[in-house]
């Protein structure tokens, strides 16, 4: 893993895709992970009663994959300092969660990456993040 | 945003609980019940998949921008969360009093829609954050595709001695569940199911797991709804449904795409009918299909313009594993990239407040 | 039984001028091509007993008759499926005069086609009936699948796949037509001829359809005069023998929107058609000195000669090629400059340029003509006709 430079990120570039296959597990261990023990996150019978179709992803974890899906391509020296995210519909258990992202900005070295995440339903959370390089 | 005239005045007494709430300011809830740690570091890495080596590797940190081992930036809000037996953590927010106002006035759906964090440095291990909660903003009444709501916004800050580490912008829509247009009406036919019940949790401690509504395309809804108008324009594209087609409808308005099954011989049937062509049956169910597609053709439509809708689109003929075909925009993908056989996976797009239309973006091998 | 085949016959045609706003009513139109249809045969309105038309004409039958003068009606009938039914008017009235029930019938068309209701243009109106046509289009309306040229482009695009053909292939039905026009003084395209180049470089409306693959829109009006070829014999123009008409709908037959069935690259219902109008007739693709085929879109031009019979599935874009349905080829298609070439008035034109070539009397007349083939609108539930000279 190495951590892109400056001169190396250009607006307009376009991120590569991450696609997660939202296992049960994936959604109950993330869930946990966030320490977040709501019943829609790990109990489909709850989740059911609540009115969901199925468990679906919580959104601590929605921050932490948008964080991981930048930092997987800008590398691990990049300082992340911000996500703003939309909140749209939910990512359920059995659905895969693809990212995709383009830079938007570089301002006073400082990146705005537009990310976007989508699941079979339309977008699961759009937004941008910012970030700098080492 | 002027109130409509609500018998019980409701928006004043909710404008003046929110006033209050927000001068009260900033509230402080408990530290983190455990220092920034390896173990929770570790244990979210691995589920999130996240293998950056800063957060979990003691050398490559060490050889690093931050010198040592630092907690994922996304993680502020997992060392305050309240834990399984929520009840042990006494500190309220200034928040809970709106949102419980709320409840108790229809408002019982509740659908998360920003978050924004800022990150002002990295955690490093042995923190202990502490939350603060400010209550910042109360709109409404909005119409909204989910229902009439408000939304409710606050701000959490994470100090470490003091010192001013993130910052959280929260906001969710607390909507009163809407009836269902088509349910008959004055016949004691129930509401709508409450989309999603309150969950109580959001105001504790600055967490925003707010659960999320069991329909597609809420991030549309809410952007509609921001202004104070009524939230879309109609569609003017309308399918005419009837009792044959109804289910077909009711699904995609729930995220379901539903192919027609003969009740009685199995066959599946796309568009669907009132009797079964292989065994002259009237009884019917429906599958819901996998969500998965072939386009087996499609046409790019660029003149002339057709109402409701930007130009060039794509709409095609896709084939179905089930053995049934369905026609659909493609969406998310530019249209010179279609072609006969790509493969598709279904996903939602709503229309305007009634109408969600189930829809292809391309599926990568 | 009683058949119409051989002893029925169209005796009349009239049209009025073919333009894109005819600057009078649709009523009028009808009018002045039945008059034009009438005097061609040499007959009077009182003669007639019985009229004709088919869905989408704004005229009613009885309206007709009053302007033009006509009494008592005995048969009166109005053919489903738009540009689909032109032929099968003259099914429709070839039936009654052979059974007895009319002894003269008009056949018509008459719209403002450009100037007035445009069916070219997408209509979110179209769908929002519960009607079984209604929730037929409620499965493509939604997604802007609206317009004629988009339903047809959705079948040209499987077509070019299975087949390999081209847009160019397309486009040389295109040539073709326009060609044809440009000598046929009363064609809008007149003196207009295309080349392939211009062809690929008009704009697209459906993908994979340009401007040049669809035809025109345009004002007039079609009158037919059908009687017993008895009779005809004895009128003022040589008959042209109905030897033989067809309707026919194919198995999952849907209107326009027929994507559900195993394969996309045929017509059925224009198989059913030809292969009544080949038995009923006794003669075959090789038989026929010229050929009217439906060209509201270039696509199914090449669909009908392989349902047809005159060549092979798959084979139409070699059909086509080197001039193989211009007026020099194998098979002239269309000496009139169909649809594409002289105006739009769904199908009835055809039938006309078909009864002149029998005549004798076309713009762009074939040596030796004796049996001509006549198509209607595809896409849709169709038909056809097979005329021949006495």
């Amino acid at each position: 893993m190495r951590t892109l430079t400056d001169d190396e990120v250009r607006v307009g570039a376009v991120l590569p895709e991450l696609a997660i296959e939202l296992t049960p597990t994936v959604v109950v261990s993330t869930a946990l992970a966030t320490m977040d023990f709501t019943s829609v996150h790990h109990d489909v019978e709850g989740a059911r009663a609540q009115g969901s179709k199925d468990i679906f992803l919580n959104i601590l974890t929605t921050m932490g994959l948008v964080e991981r899906y930048v930092t997987d391509w800008a590398g691990p020296e990049a300082i992340i300092r911000g996500i703003n995210v939309k909140l749209g519909v939910p990512a359920y258990a059995g659905d895969r969660l693809a990212f995709s992202g383009a830079v938007l900005a570089c301002e006073d070295g400082e990146f705005t990456v537009e990310v976007r995440g989508t699941v079979s339903l339309g977008d699961h959370a759009s937004g941008t993040v910012r970030f700098a390089l080492p | 945003m002027t109130a409509p005239a609500e018998p019980t005045g409701l928006h004043e007494r909710l404008t003046a609980l929110a006033e209050r709430q927000i001068a009260a300011g900033e509230v402080l809830g408990a530290a983190a019940a455990d220092p920034v740690n390896a173990p929770m570091i570790r244990h979210w890495t691995d589920a999130l998949g996240d293998a950056n080596p800063i957060y979990t590797d003691p050398e490559a940190a060490a050889a690093g921008v931050h010198g040592q081992i630092v907690a994922p930036p996304a993680m502020i809000q997992v060392w305050t969360m309240p834990g399984v037996r929520r009840d042990r953590r006494q500190a309220g927010t200034p928040v809970d009093a709106v949102l419980a106002m709320l409840d108790g006035n229809g408002y019982t759906g509740v659908v998360a829609t920003n978050c924004e964090q800022t990150y002002h440095r990295y955690l490093r291990l042995g923190e202990s954050p502490v939350p603060a909660t400010r209550f910042t903003g109360l709109a409404g009444p909005k119409r909204t595709a989910l229902g009439e709501g408000y939304f409710v916004t606050w701000n959490v800050t994470w100090y470490v001695a003091g010192e001013a580490v993130a910052e959280m912008l929260f906001r969710v829509l607390k909507f009163r569940p809407r009836e269902r247009a088509r349910e008959p009406r004055g016949n004691g036919a129930p509401p709508a199911r409450e989309d999603t019940p309150a969950t109580g949790e959001n105001g504790a401690g600055g967490n925003g797991s707010a659960a999320r509504r069991d329909a597609p395309a809420t991030d549309e809804d809410v952007s509609a709804a921001d202004g104070d108008t009524p939230a879309r324009r109609p569609y003017p594209l309308r399918p005419a449904v009837n009792a044959d087609t109804a289910f077909f409808w009711e699904g995609a308005a729930q995220g379901e795409l539903r192919i027609q099954k003969c009740a009685d011989c199995g066959e599946l049937r796309h568009p669907p009918g009132p009797v079964c062509p292989s065994c002259r049956s009237a009884a019917r169910t429906y599958l819901t299909a996998s969500g998965e597609g072939e386009v087996y053709s499609y046409v790019v439509h660029h003149n002339p313009p057709v109402p409701g809708l930007g130009t060039p689109f794509v709409v095609a003929v896709v084939e179905l594993p089930e053995g049934v075909r369905i026609v659909g925009n493609v969406v998310d993908c530019a249209p010179s990239r279609v072609g006969i056989g790509m493969p598709v996976r279904l996903t939602y797009r709503q229309m305007d407040d009634e109408l969600i239309l189930p829809m292809w973006a391309p599926r990568e091998a | 039984m009683v058949s119409f085949s051989g002893s029925t016959a169209v005796a009349g045609i009239g049209a009025t001028e073919f333009s894109k706003q005819s600057g009078r009513s649709e009523l009028q139109l009808a009018a002045e091509a039945v008059f034009a249809a009438l005097n061609d045969a040499g007959l009077a309105p009182s003669d007639v007993d019985g009229l004709v038309t088919y869905t989408q004409d704004a005229n009613q039958e009885i309206s007709v008759a009053r302007e033009v003068g006509i009494g008592d009606l005995s048969f009166f009938s109005r053919v489903h499926y738009g540009g689909g039914a032109a032929c099968g008017t003259v099914l429709h009235a070839a039936m009654a005069v052979a059974t007895g029930v009319a002894e003269t019938v008009v056949c018509y068309r008459a719209f403002n086609e450009r100037s007035g209701r445009r069916f070219g243009q997408p209509n979110p109106g179209i769908g929002g009936e519960p009607t079984s046509h209604g929730l037929d289009l409620s499965w493509h309306l939604p997604y802007g699948l609206m317009t004629p040229a988009a339903w047809v482009a959705m079948f040209a695009r499987r077509y070019m796949h299975v087949y390999g053909a081209t847009s160019e292939d397309f486009g040389r039905v295109a040539v073709a037509m326009r060609r044809h026009a440009a000598t046929n003084p009363a064609a809008w395209f007149h003196g207009r001829p295309i080349t392939l180049e211009e062809h690929q470089a008009s704009k697209w409306i459906a993908e994979p359809l340009h401007l040049l693959d669809c035809c025109q829109e345009s004002d007039g009006a079609v009158a037919l005069v059908v009687t017993s070829a008895e009779r005809a014999r004895d009128l003022r123009r040589s008959p042209a023998l109905i030897v033989a008409a067809a309707q026919g709908a194919g198995a999952g037959q849907m209107t326009m929107t027929s994507y559900y069935r195993d394969d996309m690259t045929g017509l059925p219902e224009m198989g059913v058609v030809g292969g009544r109008l080949w038995r009923q007739s006794g003669l075959g693709p090789a038989d026929m000195q010229a050929a009217i085929l439906y060209d509201h879109f270039t696509p199914f031009v090449l669909t009908q000669l392989e349902e047809l019979g005159f060549c092979g599935r798959g084979e139409a874009r070699d059909y086509v090629a080197d001039g193989g349905i211009e007026i020099d080829g194998h098979l002239p298609v269309n000496p009139h400059g169909g649809q594409l070439g002289e105006a739009y008035i769904h199908g009835m034109n055809g039938i006309a340029e078909a009864v002149r070539q029998i005549r004798g009397t076309s713009a762009n007349q074939l040596a030796s003509v004796r049996n001509v083939l006549v198509t209607a609108g595809t896409g849709v539930p169709t038909s056809g006709l097979v005329l021949s000279a006495d």
